[in-house]
């Protein structure tokens, strides 16, 4: 049987691990449980941190093609480049070029979380088998009528500080997250485009919120709502 | 004719991929080196590298630990050529200062400073499971060090980076 020490230790390796016997441990000690929750915050502020902005690439930046001479050439010329930088940055800002920083948000933890779990989004034609799924949304006490798509991933996660479903449905324009937060409200429909994730967190009167994400090319904002509008109609409330 | 189209293809599809994993390996080696204008050098050099030796690319799904593979390869070689014996890491946070700033409003400029102070021995397993997804396995694999290592060198870079942030840690475990 593990102790808190241990346990601390393990989640301070890995904040994220899913290993059957910390969620034993966390789910009968509530001060570990906090513990849990305080490293979590922090893990989705460390992750923001190091996502530094990035200067988006130009066409001929990204595949080699810059010769030695043209290497050494850069080189020398960096000085100057310093001082045009400053000038650039606000041109690219501007333009709306830099990777956008997420704030410390619903969404912005959602995206930390997914981040996390990179496995979750493979495209897959293996659907979760039924018992794994159920087991994966009993703590939000919900069920999903098959409707809904194809279930590749299913898991229960901690997300500041309570097990929610954390599911991948497979749909015509890719996979998509699904997360059912029966313990986060929001007042009104929120689109969200942060790190290369694109998503929506729809209200859920009297059972919190629903958080729907692609990532990658830019989805049409509707269709990504009407598939969010889809898989909540396919949750079915059994408690 | 057909050759030609053929290697336009094939260099569409290495740009399609460069561009599409170039922000994550691009923050992977800064925080490497701590200096984006080397971080933007090695990772240049690096693709230049995967360009050459793409015939041994044999899955696209691996390109990204493959990349960041030649990365840390290119990065030591950059080490060995400056012969960079000494940092000095205040001088450091006060060059990249632009890029350790955070958005108004939120507060990641002190974690990234901690960062930057952070032993490199600490900073590159956290980096490469907080921002690149690794696992405790693959972490080894790529540092080649022993699962237990690695489980070591994550707890005390997050111990350290927590302690320096000013976290409460009264609830830590010892170790």
């Amino acid at each position: 049987m593990m102790n808190c020490a241990q346990y601390r230790r393990a989640i301070l390796a890995d904040p994220r691990d899913a290993n059957p016997e910390l969620r034993s441990h966390r789910d009968g000690c509530r001060e570990c449980l906090e513990y849990t929750d305080r490293q979590l915050r922090f893990e989705g502020r460390l992750e923001r941190a190091m996502r530094v902005s990035i200067p988006a690439a130009g066409a001929a930046s990204v595949v080699p093609l810059r010769t030695p001479a043209l290497r050494r050439a850069s080189s020398s010329r960096r000085g100057w480049l310093a001082m045009a930088a400053s000038v650039l940055i606000l041109v690219a800002v501007a333009g709306g070029l830099w990777l956008a920083e997420p704030h410390a948000s619903l969404a912005a933890d959602v995206v930390a979380h997914m981040a996390g779990e990179p496995q979750a989004w493979a495209r897959t034609d293996i659907p979760v088998p039924p018992p794994e799924l159920a087991q994966a949304l009993a703590d939000a006490r919900v069920r999903l009528d098959p409707k809904a798509g194809m279930v590749s991933y299913a898991r229960s996660c901690l997300f500041r500080a309570h097990h929610v479903p954390h599911l991948v449905v497979q749909t015509e324009m890719g996979p998509v997250t699904v997360m059912v937060l029966v313990h986060e409200s929001v007042s009104k429909p929120e689109r969200f485009d942060e790190q290369g994730y694109h998503g929506v967190i729809l209200p859920m009167a009297g059972h919190g919120s629903l958080a729907v994400l692609a990532r990658g090319q830019s989805p049409d904002p509707d269709t990504l709502k009407q598939i969010a509008v889809h898989v909540q109609d396919a949750l079915v409330w059994t408690g | 004719m057909n050759d030609q189209v053929g290697g336009n293809l094939k260099r569409d599809r290495f740009h399609t991929l460069c561009q599409s994993l170039r922000p994550d390996l691009l923050r992977f080696a800064f925080w490497l080196s701590r200096d984006r204008a080397l971080a933007e050098d090695v990772v240049q050099e690096a693709m230049l590298r995967a360009w050459k030796a793409q015939d041994s690319l044999l899955d696209e799904a691996a390109a990204k630990p493959w990349l960041l593979t030649i990365i840390r390869r290119e990065y030591a070689r950059s080490f060995e050529r400056k012969r960079l014996v000494t940092v000095d890491i205040d001088e450091l946070v006060a060059r990249e200062e632009p890029t350790l700033a955070a958005a108004q409003g939120d507060d990641l400029a002190e974690l990234r400073a901690a960062l930057f102070k952070l032993p490199e021995e600490y900073r590159e397993p956290l980096v490469l499971q907080v921002l690149m997804g690794y696992s405790t396995a693959e972490i080894a694999a790529e540092l080649n060090l022993s699962n237990a290592a690695v489980l070591t060198r994550l707890f005390r870079g997050r111990n350290q980076l927590r302690a320096m942030c000013g976290e409460d840690t009264r609830m830590d475990p010892e170790e």
